[in-house]
């Protein structure tokens, strides 16, 4: 799976998780770990459909760190290359 | 029951309660250990602890049922415990560390062999001591020694005032490296003779409650809030006892119009958790736990007395220790006041507070709920810069923009309060596990 298509699931699965969002423009560097976009707790239900969608286990220790759509997809395309 | 030990706790509900559940775990589905399972495992693993020999062992605590029988066991076995949270940064963690006098590590592999090296020589006289860490809410982080008799003392005082029955279930989704994910999540239960169901992380505290089916949970408010919106409690859920943090009056409001009873708590690291708890009525208004004696400093500092549950002190600070117990009463650095039925009401915290130049005071909660509120946005604080206050802004927007949109809300204000300018910054603020403010941390950041 190529990078672009994993920024595109994770996309997918922001929007699901948060309607209200369909309208923002979600680059590579957008912050999306903050309360404007998806709160703390909101983001641990991003990640966990994340690992869900694309069977990978992100450790916990690391959720912090990730803060842009980038930081999730380096995280996800880490996760995808230990499998 | 009031109980002394661990031991004793998990002896006399062996004896009451044999086939009873003591934890509720995840194990290719929902499995239990009685409590006579659960003390068997802790006395064996307490035999192997003390053969090997090691004084002070690092919890890099995950909430396992593995973990808890760790805790319990290195206490029974004499060792100084130190609970550490295992998603700290690794640089911390050695700090940590070498600053509490660790020989030995529990906790994910990994980890453990990463830190290995930070080892320390271990400690001489450390049998007792269980070592929890503050939220570093304005400060750094500090050691808070206390012990099991304080810690039992705590779930005793909070089962007087909110008893759990045997048939209950608690389900504990907290961290147990906090002193109140570890008394309200965990021994608040075992020493009621509840059930306590072991939380499976963060990934699952948004079907927990449907797995486990408590009839009681301990949360902070930022967990509460997350269950409530979603709907992700189950019916049969009975208490909530929120704790660790101030909880708006919507969130309380919510959860007692989904039938939810909520209790609110207050208490320290310091005190082994809480000391006052709301019972009835306004979750607000804390009836104090049968323990403690609480009173009022002139400036309305909360004083609290708690023989059987302060802390014998922070952990090789003694000059930090004699600024806040003095002659056996504990200067909380928080506010309060009583109703007329003499409950007690928090009403800020001292340290949450910014003296400005012309002698008067911000007190941050109330200030920055006025900001929230204007701006309809939570993630923001208040900082000093040049002795005048200045938003900090995580997220989306210009600072002139937000000035220009808070300035209505400003005008209500004496000159002095008044924000001198703001800082948007792109990244979360920065936040303890229970989600309050790192102010030191923060101001730190900015001045950088």
């Amino acid at each position: 799976m190529n990078r672009q298509e994993i920024l595109d699931k994770i996309r997918t699965v922001i929007l699901d998780c948060f309607p209200d969002m369909r309208d923002m423009t979600m680059e590579e560097d957008t912050v999306v770990n903050t309360e404007t976009a998806i709160d703390s707790m909101g983001f641990i239900l991003v990640i966990c459909k994340l690992e869900a969608l694309f069977d990978i286990k992100i450790p916990q220790r690391q959720w912090s760190k990730l803060s842009t759509l980038g930081d999730v997809a380096d995280a996800v395309q880490k996760a995808l290359e230990k499998k | 029951m009031r109980f002394q030990s661990f031991e004793e706790m998990l002896s006399y509900w062996a004896e009451r309660k044999e086939n009873g559940p003591a934890l509720i775990f995840d194990e290719h589905g929902k499995s239990s250990w009685s409590y006579a399972e659960f003390l068997r495992r802790v006395r064996e693993r307490a035999e192997e602890l003390r053969a090997g020999g090691k004084t002070c062992l690092g919890v890099l605590a995950d909430g396992s049922r593995d973990c808890v029988v760790e805790i319990f066991a290195a206490v029974m076995a004499g060792l100084q415990l130190v609970m550490l949270d295992e998603n700290a940064p690794e640089e911390l963690l050695r700090r940590l560390i070498v600053y509490t006098d660790i020989d030995a590590l529990w906790g994910d592999e990994d980890l453990c062999e990463e830190l290995a090296p930070a080892l320390t020589a271990g400690v001489k006289d450390g049998k007792g001591k269980i070592l929890f860490f503050t939220s570093g809410t304005t400060e750094q982080a500090k050691a808070v020694v206390l012990t099991e008799q304080s810690l039992c003392a705590s779930a005793w005082n909070g089962g007087a005032k909110l008893p759990l029955q045997p048939e209950d279930t608690l389900l504990c989704l907290l961290p147990l490296g906090h002193v109140f994910g570890f008394v309200c999540g965990l021994l608040w239960g075992l020493s009621c003779g509840a059930a306590v169901a072991l939380g499976r992380g963060a990934r699952h505290y948004g079907d927990d409650c449907a797995f486990f089916e408590p009839t009681a949970v301990s949360v902070v408010p930022l967990l509460l809030g997350f269950l409530l919106q979603r709907r992700l409690t189950n019916p049969g859920l009975k208490l909530v006892l929120v704790g660790a943090g101030d909880c708006p009056a919507q969130l309380l409001g919510a959860a007692a119009a989904m039938g939810l009873r909520v209790s609110f708590g207050y208490g320290l690291t310091e005190t082994s958790s809480g000391v006052a708890i709301s019972v009835q009525g306004d979750p607000y208004a804390m009836e104090v736990c049968p323990d403690d004696t609480i009173t009022l400093a002139e400036d309305g500092e909360i004083l609290i007395e708690a023989p059987t549950c302060v802390m014998q002190g922070y952990y090789k600070r003694p000059a930090d220790t004699a600024a806040v117990l003095i002659d056996g009463v504990l200067h909380t650095g928080d506010l309060g006041r009583f109703d007329e039925e003499g409950k007690l009401h928090i009403t800020g915290r001292k340290k949450d507070m910014l003296v400005l130049p012309d002698g008067t005071k911000l007190y941050l909660p109330e200030y920055e709920a006025r900001l929230m509120q204007a701006l309809g946005h939570t993630e923001l604080a208040v900082i000093l810069q040049n002795s005048r206050p200045v938003l900090v802004y995580s997220g989306e927007g210009e600072a002139e923009e937000l000035l220009r949109r808070l300035r209505p809300a400003m005008e209500t204000l004496p000159r002095g309060q008044q924000l001198a300018g703001a800082i948007v910054v792109d990244e979360p603020l920065p936040r303890t596990a229970t989600g309050k403010i790192k102010r030191w941390e923060l101001q730190q950041k900015m001045e950088r």
